[in-house]
């Protein structure tokens, strides 16, 4: 009985520490300002734990030791100073740590500066080079170049939302009406997973996004793609699938820069093929995934604004889902 | 006291016995021949003045009805939905009207010296157990305006009916002068037929003979003529050449109609004007009146009107100001036929 109890508590504590390590975890950092909250964590941690010990030590020498009553002022002295002068002490440099950290978060850009919007269940997305009279308009999905520190100015259109990737660092809370500033500096290549971290709605699990750290060369050379128009995919199912997009009305909420779609309610398509996910971070980008989106919407993302499509006929579904998959 | 209520409980039971008797033995007379007993004439009319009285709006909460157009559409629909049993100013209400119980007064007594607001009321509730009907449209409060327009008229003393419906060719199907008594004669408040293709008027029309689009207007036109002839009408409407130019239109209502905002989808991406031109059950709205169009994009916005899950979605999010902004710009447009638009 004592030995299943402790495999399973082995078992739980195995599983729960894998949770830590992955892609959308504070505790294996991608990035320097995770790097400083996790060394943070680690010695709260390691200090609670000491103190754990200690208080608990403490309990069995008075009660099983040394049961004995305790010297008036020696006793007076447990008190003083390890219940008041101790903690002031340790909460105290804990602050000042804590505080001496924040500012590092919110250090200038290098350059390139993100806005992100958050909306009922997105993310809208404009890329800032320094400089740049005009952004890149992106969606649902974050690049950012390796060693460059990343400015990150966040809002929201209804509800507050609360912009976090774990593994990079903060999280920062995003207000509609009032913008907040947070910068990451990925060290890492990778893909790492954000989510937002705000109740905000019936579909507040559902709203996440990959974050991908590029070498800057290669980050460099995609927004280039990125702020280019959006080439045709050639092959049959996806010009019929062009088709639909106009004849379904679709540009009335969606943009594809270089086509007559100009809608601004949901998320810019221009180049959803090349993005690894779609409905943000809700399904991974296969054309399978866009079929179902595109008919299913709103049991894949309860409460979303854009309607299900579900009078299409898998036929059409499919050349939609082609043509967007191709839009890389 | 205890024989008081003896007598009461005694009292009590009688009339229970008498109240079964009337309505199940059927002692009540309800001929109309007879009609009413002294002094139930004067209850029944003092309560109807009072409780309409109580219920009309505000004064102050009645819109302009000054648009001539308002009294035209109104004098048209009385003609067709009210004159049966009101008759038309001056004229004489049938000797079968005239046997109801109540007696639907003639028009020019009716209107007596009602308010805007209580005219309004009482068009839009009826009158239980009077004969006076209900308006058909439910939740379409405001469509009642152009009645109690004609009506003010009526009470000034120069409401006639309106003239005869157009001379139309001779390839028009029948009723189709009842439908051209509006579409096309009056200027304003109602929709143009001519830029729309035939599947999309008979599937509106349809959806107004069953009562899935509400209106008291075209519910009782629909339904005023025979199922059988309102494809011939759709169909011969929607071949009429789309004629008109291009007017002044608000620039923001053309940067809302071809962008749309974060907020709300752009019309043209389903209903033109571009390249875009979307499915053709989708109607046409380049040159379509702007009051129709300020209207239905309110009754969309409100839920009042539904059956498209697309159209709730994109006008929900409207403001009035963006409303109108929208109506003004697509009433300013040149008109296309939707017959001759293919779609892509």
């Amino acid at each position: 009985m004592r030995l299943t109890g402790a495999a399973t508590a082995a078992a739980a504590a195995a599983l729960s520490l894998a949770g830590c390590a992955g892609r959308q975890s504070a505790l294996s950092p991608g990035g320097a300002d995770a790097a400083a909250l996790g060394t943070l964590f680690w010695v709260m941690l390691g200090g609670a734990v000491l103190l754990w010990l200690a208080m608990n030590g403490m309990f069995f020498y008075v009660t099983r030791v040394n049961a004995s009553a305790m010297p008036r002022r020696l006793a007076n002295g447990m008190v003083i100073g390890g219940g008041i002068v101790l903690p002031t002490i340790l909460l105290g440099a804990l602050l000042g740590w804590g505080l001496s950290i924040l500012p590092d978060q919110r250090q200038p850009d290098d350059g390139l500066t993100i806005r992100v919007h958050g909306e009922q269940w997105w993310w809208r997305v404009e890329y800032w080079p320094e400089g740049a009279a005009a952004p890149v308009v992106s969606a649902n999905e974050i690049r950012l170049p390796v060693g460059e520190r990343v400015g990150f100015r966040l809002d929201s259109d209804q509800v507050i939302h609360s912009f976090w990737i774990p593994s990079l660092g903060g999280k920062m809370d995003m207000f509609p009406g009032r913008e907040t500033y947070v910068s990451l500096e990925a060290e890492a290549p990778g893909v790492y997973r954000g989510q937002c971290a705000e109740f905000c709605g019936e579909s507040h699990a559902w709203m996440a996004f990959e974050a991908v750290a590029m070498p800057p060369d290669a980050f460099d050379a995609w927004l280039d793609a990125e702020a280019g128009a959006a080439a045709a995919p050639e092959g049959g199912a996806a010009e019929r699938g062009a088709a639909l997009f106009a004849r379904e009305g679709c540009g009335a909420c969606h943009a594809i820069r270089g086509t007559g779609h100009v809608g601004q309610v949901g998320p810019d398509l221009t180049h959803v093929g090349g993005r690894r996910s779609i409905g943000a971070g809700r399904l991974a980008a296969t054309p399978e995934a866009f079929a179902a989106w595109i008919t299913h919407t709103d049991s894949l993302k309860p409460g979303v604004r854009m309607p299900s499509y579900d009078h299409l006929s898998d036929a059409d579904a499919a050349a939609l889902a082609a043509y967007l998959a191709g839009l890389t | 006291m205890r024989r008081v209520l003896l007598t009461l409980a005694a009292l009590a039971a009688l009339g229970l016995v008498g109240a079964a008797a009337t309505v199940g033995i059927g002692l009540y007379n309800v001929s109309a021949q007879e009609g009413h007993w002294p002094g139930v004439r004067w209850v029944l009319h003092t309560t109807f003045r009072n409780s309409v009285e109580l219920r009309a709006m505000p004064e102050d909460a009645v819109p302009d009805l000054s648009d001539p157009a308002l009294a035209a559409l109104g004098a048209r629909h009385f003609a067709s939905a009210c004159a049966p049993c009101h008759a038309a100013p001056g004229a004489d209400r049938t000797a079968t009207m005239r046997a109801m119980l109540p007696v639907p007064p003639p028009i020019g007594q009716a209107v007596g010296e009602w308010s805007a607001a209580e005219l309004h009321w009482i068009v839009y509730n009826g009158i239980k157990m009077s004969g006076m009907p209900a308006w058909p449209g439910r939740e379409r409060e405001a469509e009642v305006w152009p009645v109690v327009a004609y009506l003010q008229d009526v009470q000034a003393g120069d409401g006639a009916l309106p003239p005869p419906p157009p001379e139309l060719p001779a390839d028009a199907p029948e009723h189709a002068a009842y439908c051209a008594g509006c579409h096309g004669s009056i200027e304003g408040h109602v929709p143009r037929l001519d830029i729309q293709n035939a599947a999309y008027l008979l599937e509106e029309l349809e959806e107004f003979r069953e009562g899935s689009r509400q209106s008291g207007i075209m519910e009782h036109a629909a339904s005023a003529v025979p199922e059988a002839a309102l494809a011939d009408l759709a169909a011969w409407f929607a071949a009429r050449p789309a004629t008109g130019t291009a007017g002044e239109g608000p620039r923001e209502g053309a940067a809302l109609a071809m962008r749309g905002t974060r907020d709300v989808p752009a019309c043209s991406a389903c209903h033109g004007p571009g390249a875009t031109r979307a499915r053709p059950d989708i109607p046409l709205l380049e040159g379509q009146d702007r009051h129709y169009l300020a209207v239905q994009l309110r009754l969309w916005r409100d839920g009042v009107r539904h059956g498209s899950e697309l159209m709730a979605a994109a006008a929900r999010e409207l403001s009035d100001a963006e409303i109108d902004l929208l109506a003004a710009w697509y009433a300013a447009q040149e008109p296309r036929d939707a017959e001759e638009v293919a779609a892509p």
